[in-house]
């Protein structure tokens, strides 16, 4: 019960902090904010004019907002691990370590930072969208839940992002496993087309992709309304998170070594 | 019962003995030194003990806990300043406290009159609401130590304290690691390269070369063990080695550039022995030093370089990085 405790107070204790540094500075969701409103703007509204993708009931910009929103998130989660080697050369993630804290912890706590840091990210990108008045639901309950989910987005691609470290290792390889994987994952999951308009050996890469559940859950709940598939997707994404931090936590020594 | 016991502690990388076959105890209360060039391998001898890098043989007890076993109970009371900058430099003097008090999970009233303590103690106080990020080398140091004070750890780990900073910060800086020996009764184990630190600082030392502890002892102990005072010569004409063995024990011979060194009991005295010996083989001397003796002697008799000698471009690299950001 008390170890129990200890460790959720760790876990907060660490994101409690990694969110206070926002505070001091601001900017960077600002800046984070300039790509997902270039796929809104530039690539949405042309791609809706040429009316290419099959989208059914919905316009082609109703479909792609909750993809975009889904993409800027993970495109900052997915060098999270960057963040760790940093303070790994400062000498600060030493220092983290010889503190009683469980790695395990540890790894959740940052995840669950980068989970909450993503929120703010999200809020530029549904503003936007409303702003060029995209049909989407946004009551009190479905914004409480497209929260969760995005925070469980930020937490799955971060916790992917650290377990990468203990075998990348330095900032520039991070920096180039992580635009090696943010494409692909984007491409070949249903973000800004449908999983039915691709050829059958993508459609089976894209039902292993993680992305393509977020994408989906957040559809249902800004879009589409239909919430069938909502507990398969939240169940990849939490097992995927799973599976991401216990990695990122069982290797966390080496990041040392 | 020991603070620490260190049993033939070994850590290869992949080619490379980074400690090899190491044994060694410290008593409670003591300040001990790991001292030895870069690269000597205690930098990874520390990271052993705090748990943070695995050992590939052998065993450490603090305070009689299996590290091996319970390295979260090791790290509950362990304290470990490393050898670079550890403050955040995006949260400000106050929160780098409160955060690691709250990862040792310090009650809430106990911890806010400690950090209040510790602030004043390490005269911070008034500044603990500035970004660290814009404090002098020596305040972040002074925060790193305040921080061992709030979690007043029974065992502290200090990597290379003084690097960089100043020799009046670095002075302050050796005045409040003594000073948490008295008050607290902390045990401390510091590596460094700094003789003259260890001189200053340690109760025990022992010096390190390539993974291997090759000498300990007190500072005292083994200063005297080297015999006493260093006598260096150049001369012109000849090998003058085999004639200068008769008169102490030669530490380096150069016989190209006919520099020598030799330790003797009493170089007062030996001097005008050496000089009528050299003369007598019509050796002339060109320039003569008398030096007594240091611990940087001592390193130079039992591992055959000098410290400066040691280390590799890396740790040369890291250690001008650690510079930057403090200067």
């Amino acid at each position: 019960m008390m170890l129990g405790s200890r460790y959720l107070s760790t876990v907060f204790t660490l994101a409690e902090f990694e969110l206070g540094k926002l505070k001091h500075d601001f900017s960077e969701i600002a800046i984070r904010g300039v790509q997902p409103a270039l796929w809104l703007l530039v690539f949405g509204e042309t791609f809706a004019n040429l009316r290419p993708v099959p989208t059914g009931a919905f316009s082609y910009i109703q479909f792609l907002t909750p993809g975009v929103l889904v993409q800027s998130v993970m495109f900052v989660a997915i060098f999270y691990g960057i963040m760790l080697v940093w303070e790994r050369d400062l000498g600060l993630l030493n220092k983290l370590l010889s503190t009683p804290a469980p790695r395990s912890a540890i790894v959740l706590g940052k995840a669950f930072s980068a989970g909450i840091r993503s929120i703010f990210q999200a809020i530029v990108v549904l503003a936007l969208a409303l702003f060029i008045h995209v049909p989407l639901h946004v009551g009190a309950l479905e914004v409480l839940a497209v929260v969760a989910v995005i925070v469980l987005a930020g937490m799955c691609f971060s916790s992917l992002s650290m377990s990468l470290v203990p075998v990348f290792r330095t900032r520039e390889r991070m920096m180039g496993i992580g635009q090696a994987i943010t494409m692909p994952l984007f491409f070949t999951s249903n973000a800004i087309y449908p999983i039915s308009i691709m050829p059958p050996w993508l459609r089976v890469i894209a039902t292993f992709n993680p992305l393509s559940y977020v994408v989906d859950a957040m559809r249902a709940l800004l879009v589409t309304g239909d919430f069938q598939t909502l507990p398969l997707d939240i169940g990849v994404m939490l097992s995927a998170t799973a599976i991401f931090a216990s990695i990122a936590a069982l290797f966390f020594r080496r990041i040392l070594d | 019962m020991k603070a620490i016991e260190v049993q033939n502690l070994s850590k290869t990388y992949s080619d490379l003995k980074a400690v090899d076959e190491i044994s060694f105890s410290v008593d409670e209360g003591e300040i001990f030194g790991l001292l030895g060039p870069n690269g000597a391998g205690k930098t990874t001898m520390i990271r052993m003990m705090l748990t943070l890098i695995k050992p590939t043989s052998g065993s450490i007890k603090v305070f009689g806990i299996d590290s091996a076993k319970f390295p979260e109970s090791v790290r509950q009371i362990s304290g470990y300043i490393p050898q670079e900058v550890s403050v955040d430099g995006d949260l400000t003097g106050y929160e780098n406290l409160l955060m690691y008090a709250r990862l040792y999970h310090i009650s809430k009233e106990e911890r806010n009159r400690r950090i209040r303590e510790a602030l004043k103690y390490m005269e911070l106080a008034g500044r603990e609401n500035n970004l660290t990020r814009i404090y002098s080398g020596g305040m972040m140091r002074r925060l790193e130590i305040a921080q061992a004070l709030v979690n007043k750890p029974k065992v502290l780990f200090l990597d290379e304290p003084s690097i960089g900073l100043d020799p009046s910060a670095k002075s302050t800086v050796w005045k409040y690691i003594t000073d948490l020996r008295e008050e607290f009764g902390t045990t401390i184990i510091m590596t460094t390269h700094d003789m003259q630190e260890a001189d200053t600082l340690c109760d025990e030392i022992a010096i390190m070369n390539r993974g291997k502890i090759v000498v300990s002892g007190s500072p005292e102990e083994l200063k005297a063990k080297v015999g006493g005072d260093i006598i260096s010569l150049e001369t012109r004409s000849g090998d003058c080695s085999t004639l200068l063995q008769g008169q102490g024990k030669i530490l380096s011979a150069k016989q190209d550039l006919g520099l020598y060194e030799l330790v003797v009991a009493e170089g007062e005295k030996a001097l005008p022995m050496i000089f009528n010996r050299l003369r007598e083989r019509g050796i002339q001397v060109e320039s003569v030093s008398l030096k007594k003796s240091t611990l940087d002697d001592v390193f130079l008799a039992y591992a055959g370089v000098r410290m400066e000698e040691g280390g590799t471009w890396q740790e040369a690299r890291r250690l001008r990085r650690t510079y930057k950001r403090l200067g």
